[in-house]
């Protein structure tokens, strides 16, 4: 449902066009997290920069094709910030246009990278499995399909 | 035995561009949009900015700042530094991050020498150039690529040789399509770094997205150290050391694992290793890892030229996420700085050692700052050792670690 709704803002705003990333900054992932509480949430770390996450992001693709009522979020988490428009471009190559999308949009990347996870030590892909009760799983490094849609079967009530 | 298996080394000679494609080498590259907030060509709006310091105490600063590349020298120990003059003409996708610096060194007679990359695709694909001042920093040759081929060149590493010659090493996807990985170039400049000659490739697996470090081992001899790819998914560190020039010059050594840390991943750490060699041959080398085996900020030492290293030792507060290692081997001591963050404020930290490694002093914090900063780097200058360190609050400062080295 907000998938469609996110959609149709999507089409609204831009004919067709996929939607430049938001910005990802202090607080952003506190929001984030706040907005999708209560349902399953995805949010996927990737960047420019990293070779790795550009083979993985086809699968990414086929994994919103896949669950398209799940929460999902890609956030571009460069080392250092990147040109939105280098990541529009490189996501709606990928088949990710429609996806929500967010970059990196502070140079202090420690700071946003310990918001979303003190744990994690800034290796891209990094993945957050975010339960409906707030319970996180992460993954770093590219994530096993079985393994996500393992994660996905167990957390979802109603596909 | 084990380790031999994963490498098949292979040298290619690989003959420079020639000139006329060498004329304007960022004339093609787009005009960068900036993402940090601050994209004027000082060293205030700098993301990253690297010392050297020459024996009479002068401090020749590069950093990236609006898209280029620019020097400042300083002869009161970065108190006054003259205005920054730009290496690169035009604008470009300068790469520097934590991981990614322009390289620079002075020889002997005051030239100064300095490689970079510059982005030139949407995934991080990027051309090394090189460009050398020989008036002192007033001026800087047109830049020029490092070699001839198109495939992406990142982390080019610069170390000046006691013979006044300059080795470059970077990491180079030219062979990435039929071996899977990017392996090490490396190439000799003979003319203080007005050109430099046939590429040399050292093929091993190297992550593509982690700084590499060298030094100088000895007489025409560096070493080099780099997060590989060990067995297809392990990304630990490797180092290796060139053989003696006058038996053979072209020639890699062997490749060595530092440490078996086993962190098998199939992600960019963008993180990558520091290294000293100090005047008693010992090598010294730091290092962040995830891996199985252990897991944060590691260093070791290595008596016998690299070929075994001491066990790996935990440096920092790994809860503090301890990472980003400097090396210095100066006056019989070993230095090593790097940065934590807890969350707000991020300290960068020293300590010493004056028995090769063996034993340290409590580390003790030297800087600390609430904003954005960059990699702080040690440097030995008129006696003194240094923290080189760029921080967006407080500006560059070099902030002195001990009187006496």
């Amino acid at each position: 449902m907000r998938f469609l709704l996110a959609l149709a803002l999507l089409l609204a705003a831009s004919a067709a066009e996929a939607a430049a990333p938001q910005p990802f900054e202090r607080g952003s992932f506190a929001a984030l997290k706040e907005r999708h509480a209560g349902k399953p949430f995805i949010l996927h770390f990737w960047g420019l920069s990293c070779g790795p996450c550009l083979s993985e992001l086809p699968r990414w693709a086929q994994f919103a094709r896949d669950y398209p009522s799940l929460g999902l979020a890609l956030v571009a988490a460069d080392p250092v910030p990147e040109d939105p428009a280098r990541i529009e471009a490189k996501l709606a190559k990928a088949g990710l246009g429609e996806v929500e999308s967010y970059a990196f949009a502070d140079e202090f990347v420690e700071r946003l990278r310990y918001e979303a996870d003190p744990k994690w030590r800034g290796e891209l892909p990094y993945t957050l499995l975010i339960a409906g009760d707030g319970t996180t799983t992460m993954i770093s490094g590219i994530a096993d399909p079985a393994r996500l849609r393992a994660w996905v079967a167990s957390h979802i009530v109603t596909p | 035995m084990k380790r031999f298996l994963f490498f098949i080394f292979t040298v290619f000679l690989v003959f420079q561009r020639p000139a006329a494609a060498a004329d304007s080498p960022q004339a093609h590259h787009a005009m960068a949009k900036d993402p940090l907030p601050c994209g004027e060509p000082v060293l205030a709006c700098a993301s990253v900015a690297a010392p050297y310091f020459t024996k009479d105490g002068t401090l020749y600063l590069a950093f990236a700042a609006g898209g280029k590349v620019l020097v400042a020298l300083s002869s009161d120990y970065g108190r006054h530094l003259t205005p920054p003059v730009a290496v690169t003409p035009e604008p470009a996708r300068i790469d520097a991050g934590a991981d990614s610096r322009p390289s620079i060194v002075v020889d002997a007679r005051d030239r100064i020498i300095l490689a970079w990359s510059v982005l030139k695709d949407r995934s991080y694909n990027a051309e090394a150039f090189f460009s050398r001042s020989t008036d002192g920093g007033s001026s800087f040759s047109p830049p020029r690529p490092l070699t001839g081929d198109p495939a992406s060149q990142r982390f080019p590493t610069l170390v000046l040789d006691r013979s006044g010659a300059v080795f470059a090493v970077w990491t180079d996807k030219r062979l990435a399509a039929a071996h899977g990985d990017a392996a090490l170039a490396y190439a000799w400049s003979e003319d203080a770094g007005a050109s430099f000659g046939p590429t040399r490739i050292v093929q091993s697996n190297v992550c593509e997205c982690c700084r590499l470090a060298a030094a100088l081992a000895g007489p025409g001899r560096p070493a080099v150290t780099w997060r590989n790819i060990f067995g297809g998914t392990t990304r630990d560190h490797a180092l290796m050391t060139f053989p003696d020039p006058a038996a053979d010059p072209a020639t890699p050594g062997p490749i060595r694992r530092v440490a078996e840390d086993e962190w098998r991943i199939d992600a960019c750490p963008h993180h990558g290793p520091d290294l000293s060699v100090a005047a008693d041959g010992s090598y010294h080398v730091a290092w962040f890892t995830e891996g199985s085996a252990r897991q944060g900020l590691q260093y070791a030492h290595s008596s016998d030229g690299g070929q075994s290293f001491s066990a790996p030792r935990s440096i920092g507060n790994p809860e503090r996420q301890a990472g980003r290692p400097s090396l210095l081997a100066a006056a019989g001591r070993i230095w090593l700085a790097w940065k934590e963050f807890d969350g707000k404020e991020s300290t960068a930290l020293v300590m010493v050692s004056g028995d090769g490694g063996t034993t340290w002093s409590e580390p003790r914090t030297v800087g600390h700052t609430a904003e954005a900063s960059d990699r702080p780097l040690l440097a030995a200058g008129g006696g003194h050792v240094f923290l080189s360190w760029l921080t967006r609050a407080e500006g560059y400062r070099l902030l002195p670690v001990e009187d006496k080295p």
